[in-house]
């Protein structure tokens, strides 16, 4: 579901059903790197819809955090720390964040949510109906490890 | 007295504003009168058809489409991507089959279940539909899914809106 008023209303009426909340983490820059910066931002940005459009039922897209490339790792983590332990008050039993930005394998043991990084690929180039390709493809990995999550705790 | 043809001073003027009143009212109450019945006069909007692949790809087995229409939310335009399980039925016709599951709106997968190789699933809650998209009782899909106006022309299958059943 998306963070959208029409759909929260189903979120808060069907809570039992939705336990995962998906993060995009999306870095911000206009010194350096601002073109790779942007890149990782639009891709991160194109993969979470489109989980969200064949999970809807069960994810919860909140919106993306943020942070300056400047920032260090440790204020990140700090950071996006309080978001998690916020989605998991509220009930969600996975978190699942979503990032191109390498930086943020670091800190993946301090994290409760599952990390998953992904190299942003160049888009730019490619007509639609490869991109359309490219991304399913791509997402095929993603719902994998999504439903292998859910998957496992159900056993655990 | 003024002869019969003749028109009065007062009579002129009358007719004067009369006639000036009355353009104003109808240049006030006609837009008025065009708003209130223009959701009559609208045209339906056209159902937009979209192609979505050969007739002649078309087999037995459930194959997943991928297709972009244009949809406008308030102002903001965006091409949305939509997905139509396409299969032919025993009768030989052509079935296309919305993947939005009727419970919370997942994407169903056909036979992604080991357990459940003839039918569609949704990974989100387990839910089952037989391969006509009826959904199985006692998982958590209460409707079919929903089934797409379709039309061939020179051989090529074009997908317009998923109706409900």
């Amino acid at each position: 579901m998306k963070w959208t008023e029409s759909d929260i209303e189903v979120y808060a009426k069907e809570r039992e059903y939705v336990d995962t909340a998906v993060v995009p983490l999306i870095p911000i820059s206009l010194t350096s790197n601002l073109k790779s910066t942007v890149s990782m931002g639009e891709y991160i940005n194109i993969i979470s819809n489109e989980l969200e459009r064949q999970l809807k039922g069960r994810l919860l897209l909140v919106p993306a955090f943020t942070y300056l490339q400047s920032e260090t790792q440790d204020s990140r983590t700090e950071r996006f720390k309080k978001i998690e332990d916020e989605l998991t008050d509220g009930g969600m039993k996975h978190i699942i964040t979503l990032t191109s930005d390498v930086d943020w394998k670091q800190s993946e043991e301090h994290l409760s949510s599952g990390l998953l990084w992904m190299p942003a690929i160049p888009l730019e180039h490619m007509d639609e109906q490869h991109k359309v390709e490219t991304i399913s493809a791509q997402i095929k990995q993603v719902l994998q490890f999504v439903t292998n999550k859910w998957q496992s705790s159900i056993k655990g | 007295m003024a002869k019969k043809k003749e028109v009065t001073r007062r009579q002129f003027l009358n007719y004067s504003l009369t006639g000036v009143g009355g353009f104003m009212a109808a240049g006030m109450l006609m837009p008025m009168v065009r708003f209130a019945i223009d959701p009559l006069l609208k045209e339906k909007s056209k159902q937009d058809f979209v192609p979505v692949m050969e007739t002649s790809e078309i087999t037995n087995q459930p194959v997943r489409k991928e297709f972009k229409i244009d949809q406008v939310d308030g102002w903001y335009e965006s091409e949305v991507t939509q997905s139509a399980w396409v299969y032919k039925d025993e009768k030989d016709e052509i079935v296309a089959l919305s993947p939005v599951c009727k419970h919370l709106g997942c994407t169903v997968d056909w036979a992604s279940n080991p357990a459940y190789p003839d039918q569609f699933f949704c990974p989100c809650h387990a839910g089952r539909y037989t391969k006509d998209g009826v959904n199985v009782p006692g998982t958590p899909p209460l409707a079919p899914l929903d089934v797409y106006n379709k039309k061939v022309e020179n051989g090529k299958l074009y997908l317009g809106k998923p109706e409900p059943r």
